[in-house]
């Protein structure tokens, strides 16, 4: 019964989905953590979520917190293909779902015109021949002829794969429309064959940089996720496991310096990927300390914009001054 | 740190707890649907209710759908379920009953009278009664449990006033079975005045806990819908009256609205982006592979990209109903991609650009300060035409907003019927009521028949319905 559930309880009871690798939050963290990937506890319990009421995930949050590295991490964990959807603006069904293979239903068409007579041979009439060519089907119709785009791949995918449907903030509003059977039973209409069920069901996963509001209909169908910027202690680990090469002391350092600039008033902010990138170069430069000389020379791994780095230098000593204060 | 036995009905009170959430929730005006609920209770069931920051963790999932709602769902979840575990410490130190202080609270507590007195516990009648037995045990989860099947009986959560939380109390006590304890109190009064003490004591700890239960069902459920309440009537006061206390709130009402306006109109863009077949061009395409038409060419239909103009009146008498419908128009910027807007009282100049850069409040003040002074609708028109009449075409929609009242001078309808030919629609919007059009020197009537449309609006209501029908036939 379910008050009686509890961490440990969590552990047995997931065998019934379709992920028996993932195994309770706790068990999702460390598979991450080995995976490379440090996740709250707030990611692990939606992703145990997730997988035991099959929904998809909504992952909104900041360019470049690790929302798509997390749909990417999780096909690693669970050792399935990941199928990627990349939205953008004027994206349609026939690039997400299905298109029909309109060369090659031509193609064969003119092939076979000549095995046309011999099926009609001997046929009296119209109707006699209507009647023949009926006995044929939808032969152009078939899924001989049907490209698979990715969503309908997803759906293809033996034993559930990890779907990533990636910045679907991109896409138009119709898109969304076209989703919502996909998300919510897991199956596409295809006016021409019926119904295509999902084999199995796999794990979504839906990003979102927030650049407009999405609809109800699909945040209903969702488990939602707000990645924000990690605390400090957080990215510390996280620069930790990607970039081991780094000294202690300076991981600290650096993000203490990094979280110091996101207080700035910049016109992008770094995510966590600009912190990594900066510590590889930090690496490659055999930096062992942390001081301004090296900081301005390489601010431009940090910061995108001109402007944002002009701000950071004239602000540089302060922001060295919150390093050397730890 | 609760460690509270677990109790076969704890789930089922559980959920009752959740669907009470929810309804807090909604109060919060987070919109949450029976198909979260439906999931909300699945997640709970799954992550059992004893690890509440896990259970937080499962809820936000479902019922939090964007950052703000996360932060509002986030103190709405500590502030509902934090209520509940700061009980125990509260009740527990309440020892007010002389003969039991000295003793540790729950196992000693039962026996200690009885082995003060020597003689049977006249209490011990009542034992046996689930209630008293919990009262007396202090068992918070028989205690809380056993209060909230009450309420739920005594349908707490249509409490609705504040004056009927007396009778509410009532009820769930009847519920309780406190009339058992009641009557076993009355025959001790005479007999036995220490049992009776105790019992009373013990009453009285009960009824205080049910008095905040229903406390905190009327904050859940009827404050709520005060809110409401107020919200529609402050939709549908006349902008200029309204107090400068409640700017906030109807700013954030008129926030909630445009998103509502947006999110019903906003799916329409780029329909049809592909059009019919273009066939001509698709046999012409077809020569080199023998008239088979291998490659398809289409028609795209292109749309003429809507434009609004937005002409307002910013003297004193209409000048807050200029910075809502301006606010509005601003705030509905994904659906209405451009928007120009213009203001004027004598003269009249673009302040678009002060809008785009500017918070919208801050926007209107600085309008106010430059283009402020003697209406003269007739100057303002003609600085328009100057100004933007080139851009006028079939696709723009031209809002007007004043009250027509243009101090005896030429109003120019002949340039605002110009304008009329050009345009796709003129919107004439007037604070004023219908009644006052055409008196004194309101030019409303000459001016109502050089435009498509002329509107009295004057508050939000009236601004929302406008809009909606604005953006309905936007295409």
């Amino acid at each position: 019964m379910p008050q009686a559930v509890n961490a440990h309880q969590l552990e047995n009871t997931v065998s019934d989905t379709h992920y028996p690798t993932l195994g309770g939050i706790d068990a999702i963290q460390s598979a991450f953590e080995a995976a490379g990937y440090i996740c709250t506890k707030r990611i692990a319990t939606v992703i145990r979520l997730a997988a035991a009421l099959e929904k998809p995930i909504l992952i909104e949050g900041p360019p470049g917190v690790g929302k798509t590295e997390l749909a990417k991490t999780c096909a690693q964990v669970v050792n399935r293909p990941l199928v990627r959807l990349q939205c953008y603006e004027g994206l349609d069904e026939s690039k997400a779902l299905y298109e029909w293979k309109y060369g090659k239903q031509l193609l064969y068409t003119q092939l076979l015109k000549e095995q046309l007579g011999d099926v009609l041979e001997g046929a009296k009439g119209l109707a006699e021949s209507m009647e023949r060519l009926h006995q044929f089907g939808d032969v152009f119709y078939s899924e001989a002829f049907l490209e698979s785009r990715p969503l309908l791949k997803a759906m293809e995918t033996e034993n559930g794969g990890v779907l990533l449907i990636d910045e679907i903030d991109k896409a138009d509003f119709e898109f969304e429309s076209l989703l919502l059977e996909v998300l919510s039973d897991f199956q596409v209409s295809i006016p021409e064959l019926g119904t295509i069920s999902a084999r199995s069901k796999p794990l979504v996963f839906l990003t979102s940089n927030d650049t407009r509001d999405l609809s109800d209909a699909l945040k209903r169908r969702c488990l939602h996720l707000h990645i924000p910027f990690p605390s400090i202690d957080l990215e510390a680990r996280i620069v930790a496991s990607r970039v081991p090469e780094l000294t202690q002391s300076m991981t600290d350092q650096l993000v203490h310096f990094v979280h110091a600039i996101r207080e700035l008033d910049l016109k992008k902010a770094p995510a966590i990927s600009e912190t990594v990138d900066w510590a590889r170069s930090l690496v490659l430069l055999h930096a062992n300390d942390l001081d301004g000389r090296l900081v301005q020379d390489t601010l431009n791994v940090l910061l995108k914009y001109e402007e944002d780095i002009l701000l950071a230098e004239g602000q540089l000593s302060k922001l060295m001054a919150a390093v050397k204060k730890t | 740190m609760n460690k509270t036995p677990r109790i076969a009905t704890r789930s089922a009170a559980s959920s009752d707890q959740l669907l009470a959430f929810v309804q807090y929730l909604r109060g919060k005006k987070i919109p949450v649907s029976p198909a979260d609920t439906l999931d909300a209770i699945h997640v709970a069931e799954l992550l059992g209710y004893e690890n509440k920051k896990q259970l937080k963790n499962g809820l936000a999932a479902t019922l939090a759908k964007s950052q703000h709602e996360l932060s509002v769902f986030d103190t709405a979840f500590e502030h509902y379920f934090q209520a509940r575990p700061a009980k125990p410490s509260a009740t527990q130190p309440p020892h007010k009953q002389g003969e039991q202080t000295g003793q540790t609270p729950d196992q000693a507590s039962p026996t200690a009278p009885s082995v003060l007195e020597g003689t049977p516990d006249p209490l011990d009648g009542l034992r046996g009664n689930a209630l008293f037995d919990a009262l007396e045990r202090h068992d918070e989860t028989a205690l809380s449990i056993a209060i909230e099947t009450a309420a739920a009986e005594a349908k707490v959560e249509d409490i609705s006033l504040f004056t009927q939380r007396g009778q509410y109390v009532r009820k769930i006590l009847d519920a309780l079975g406190d009339a058992a304890l009641r009557e076993a109190a009355i025959e001790l009064e005479q007999i036995e005045p220490a049992a009776f003490e105790a019992v009373q004591a013990l009453r009285e700890q009960l009824r205080e806990r049910v008095r905040d239960r229903v406390e905190r069902a009327y904050l859940i459920h009827a404050s709520a819908k005060t809110e409401d309440l107020l919200d529609e009537s402050l939709s549908k006061m006349k902008l200029g009256n309204v107090d400068h206390s409640h700017l906030a709130r109807l700013k954030r009402l008129m926030d909630r609205m445009a998103k509502k306006l947006a999110a019903r109109h906003g799916r329409r863009k780029r329909r049809f982006r592909r059009g019919k077949l273009h066939v001509g061009e698709t046999v012409r395409r077809a020569i080199p592979t023998d008239g088979i038409p291998f490659y398809p060419r289409w028609r795209k239909v292109e749309h003429r990209r809507p434009q609004i103009m937005a002409i307002c009146d910013v003297s004193g008498s209409v000048a807050s109903y200029a910075k809502f419908l301006l606010m509005f128009l601003y705030a509905l910027q994904d659906v209405l991609p451009r928007t120009r807007s213009f203001a004027f009282s004598a003269a009249l100049g673009e302040v678009s650009d002060l809008f785009a850069r500017l918070p919208v409040e801050e926007a209107v003040e600085r309008v106010n300060l430059k283009y402020g002074g003697a209406t003269d609708y007739g100057r303002a028109l003609a600085d328009f035409s100057a100004l933007a009449l080139a851009e006028v075409n079939t696709a723009t929609t031209v809002i007007i907003l004043g009250d027509a009242r243009n101090n005896q001078a030429d109003p120019r309808l002949d340039l605002l019927a110009e304008i009329k030919a050009r345009s796709k629609r003129v919107i004439w919007l007037n604070p004023e009521s219908t009644r006052l059009w055409g008196t004194g020197d309101s030019e409303m009537l000459r001016v109502k028949r050089q435009c498509h449309v002329a509107h009295e609006c004057n508050n939000l209501k009236q601004l929302e319905r406008i809009i909606d029908k604005l953006l309905s036939d936007k295409r």
